[in-house]
């Protein structure tokens, strides 16, 4: 399911900053495609290095319109916090392999197929212990956990 | 052209080795991480080490990176580069640096 920009319209609440509840169907259809995107995602990884694997999730997005264009940013961003959280909630339920990285990928994809700008960020800290995590921005905020902060930033993707 | 044919350790003194494309690393006060793309791999470097592929970045040839180490380390230049040496190796192995060009002649 692909929403359209009039329909990000419609879901935006009066304030401008936050899009409504999806129906069950719209609901159902949004966590087949999460899954959909899970398994290209586990595909891409197991087949091409991490930033071939991006670029091949990103493959068929939709450019974006006059129209997507125009949409405003904080509805863009409300929208990819809300597939965000669809993503983290919906791989929660999956078995395999669902950490960082992974959610990060099928988001990007969720985000290109939908028009909407994002970074795939990976980060690493060396203190006190050697950890990488990977989140996922739209216009400089972060949409999926970015962790607790103590990450410097490797590469954008 | 870059190859990652490893020449003799002490011929790599005269190259100039570079960081290919699909490696990035970032420097934290206690250590540098550095990030295979191709492998997905994660490495540590010490400070020290840290610090020399930062120089040899930014140096012509692998000898001028260790000058320059030398320098700031206030350490014998000869002990440098053959420190410097090692770990270029250790890094070529791992597919993290790329020698550009051969060692020169």
């Amino acid at each position: 399911m692909v929403a359209r920009p009039a329909e990000l319209h419609r879901a935006t609440s009066s304030d401008g900053a936050a899009v409504g509840p999806l129906s069950f169907g719209q609901r159902t259809r949004l966590a087949a495609e999460i899954i959909v995107a899970f398994v290209r995602a586990r595909h891409a990884l197991h087949r091409a290095p991490i930033d071939t694997a991006v670029a091949m999730l990103r493959m068929h997005a939709r450019a974006r319109s006059e129209t997507t264009a125009t949409t405003p940013a904080d509805i863009e961003l409300a929208e990819a916090r809300r597939l965000g959280r669809a993503v983290v909630r919906t791989l929660t339920l999956v078995p395999g392999d669902t950490r960082c990285l992974v959610r990060s990928l099928v988001l990007t994809r969720l985000l290109a197929r939908r028009g909407i700008p994002a970074k795939l960020v990976i980060g690493a800290r060396a203190a006190p212990d050697f950890l990488a995590h990977a989140w996922v921005e739209c216009a400089g905020h972060p949409v999926i956990s970015p962790g607790d902060g103590s990450y410097g930033r490797l590469i954008e993707l | 052209m870059p190859t990652n044919l490893t020449p003799d350790i002490s011929s790599l003194a005269e190259a100039q080795i570079r960081v290919p494309q699909h490696v990035v690393y970032r420097s934290f006060p206690s250590e540098t991480v550095v990030l295979n793309l191709n492998t997905g791999k994660y490495h540590g470097l010490n400070a020290t080490a840290g610090a020399m592929l930062e120089a040899l970045e930014r140096a012509p040839r692998v000898c001028d990176a260790a000058a320059a180490v030398a320098s700031d380390y206030e350490q014998p230049h000869a002990d440098v580069e053959r420190d410097m040496c090692e770990l270029c190796q250790l890094l070529l192995d791992r597919g993290l640096v790329e020698i550009d060009g051969g060692p020169a002649g």
